[in-house]
């Protein structure tokens, strides 16, 4: 067999930790010159598939590449729990990754994993679900991997409960650690949890994590 | 399991630069939405300055993420050393990368640096010369790859340069550690050089010589 050498990678760089880029959404400031419309946001998302659209309370927009393999395998196990919970002793609606919400802070977000419940549901009409809702999810999940700023995430966790988010999960799988957010309470930080309980907000939802930890690639 | 709270306030923790592979501008489709006129072009590089936008020959935004402040002083070294030269030679302005170029393909760069002869400028209608992007191909552009370019991406965009006018085109890898310099003309194979102490711009750009020691060695 030939004896294969492999040149070391010459061009990996060292990214300051705020730095826009992989980890750290571009903000792109649009107001006053162009004021987006949803629709034209929706729009912006459909052409643009790998890249993740958000807007800030200030208008801009937040543009962030496409995440690794495995937070979309992770979104699956998280999402098809809370829809298996949901089909048999929830109320509500559960969401995945692909909704945008339009919070009260006028910030355009969409969380990795959502629900609402039936009484915040009631209050949209089918015009405002066929956009982007103006409502806050009851519960969100946000999923940190090897490309996502940590700083970043816990800001966009405690936007979420400043705007009426009633429960709040950060899953780290970069340092295995679940930071749990309640309104009005300090953040409750636990480290590789094996499961973690909807409380009072999903009543009997309990998540397994060990396929979040040990996802297996 | 351990369990801990902590008040909700803003992270303070130091965290450490992470090693990353480059990912090139991030490409933003704006058509039809919202089509990029070389006007919301111009507005929107001033709102956002720290940015460095460009449009390519799809009429996409291409997103620059500010460099690192070692790039930004290379850039003005090279600015400094093309500017001495073309001062005395008398024929030609230079540019650094605050200036986009409109390049006969319909995309707007803004090289680091660059270099046009002052009888071509002197080509540019009014109105042209009026616009924030004038419709002329640089000369002469120098390319320093940065933190968050690709190499891959940079050629590219060297390649567009000399397919749409430019004579001479160098393209500065300050990342790659061999310490490698392309050089682009028309209708030539790009030239690799590994860790030329400098390059000379002839016959393009009689007796320029770029030293390059404050590239590879950096001073602080």
């Amino acid at each position: 067999m030939a004896n294969q050498s492999v040149e070391p990678r010459q061009d990996f760089i060292r990214i300051p930790p705020e730095a826009p880029g992989p980890h750290v959404p571009i903000v792109l400031r649009l107001d006053p010159i162009v004021q987006l419309t949803d629709a034209q946001i929706e729009a912006l998302s459909t052409v643009n598939e790998i890249l993740r659209i958000e807007r800030n309370a200030q208008g801009d927009l937040e543009l962030q590449y496409l995440r690794p393999t495995v937070i979309g395998h992770l979104n699956i196990v998280i999402c098809s729990s809370l829809g298996s919970w949901r089909r048999e002793n929830g109320s509500g609606v559960a969401f995945g990754s692909s909704v945008g919400f339009t919070l009260p802070n006028g910030a355009l977000r969409s969380p990795d994993a959502s629900w609402i419940s039936e009484s915040r549901f009631a209050e949209l009409t089918d015009e405002q679900m066929a956009g982007f809702p103006p409502v806050s999810p009851d519960f969100v999940i946000e999923l940190r991997s090897t490309s996502d700023n940590l700083s970043v995430l816990r800001r966009k966790m405690a936007e979420y409960m400043e705007n009426g988010v009633r429960l709040a999960w950060l899953l780290d799988t970069v340092e295995r650690r679940a930071y749990i957010h309640r309104p009005g309470t300090d953040i409750e930080i636990l480290e590789a949890p094996e499961s973690l309980s909807g409380e009072s907000v999903l009543p009997g939802f309990v998540l397994d994590m060990t396929p979040i930890w040990e996802p297996g690639f | 399991m351990t369990t801990q709270t902590v008040k909700p306030q803003p992270e303070t923790a130091q965290q450490q630069p992470e090693l990353v592979e480059p990912y090139g501008p991030v490409v933003l489709r704006l058509p039809p939405a919202v089509p990029l006129t070389d006007g919301l072009l111009a507005e929107l590089s001033s709102l956002n300055d720290a940015l460095r936008l460009e449009r390519n020959a799809q009429g996409e935004l291409e997103i620059l993420p500010p460099t690192h402040h070692t790039t930004g002083n290379q850039n003005s070294h090279i600015n400094r050393q093309l500017g001495n030269w073309a001062e005395v030679d008398g024929t030609g302005e230079v540019f650094d990368s605050s200036t986009g170029f409109t390049l006969p393909n319909g995309s707007i760069r803004s090289p680091d640096a660059s270099w046009i002869l002052r009888s071509r400028l002197a080509e540019l209608t009014e109105e042209q010369d009026r616009r924030g992007s004038p419709p002329i191909s640089p000369d002469f552009v120098i390319e320093l790859r940065s933190g968050s370019d690709t190499l891959r991406g940079l050629q590219r965009k060297m390649e567009e340069y000399i397919a749409n006018g430019a004579r001479l085109g160098w393209l500065i890898d300050s990342i790659d550690r061999r310490r490698r310099v392309y050089v682009y003309r028309p209708g030539e194979e790009v030239e690799v050089l590994e860790g030329p102490e400098s390059l000379s711009g002839d016959p393009e750009l009689p007796g320029f010589v770029l030293e390059l020691q404050f590239i590879w060695e950096r001073s602080f």
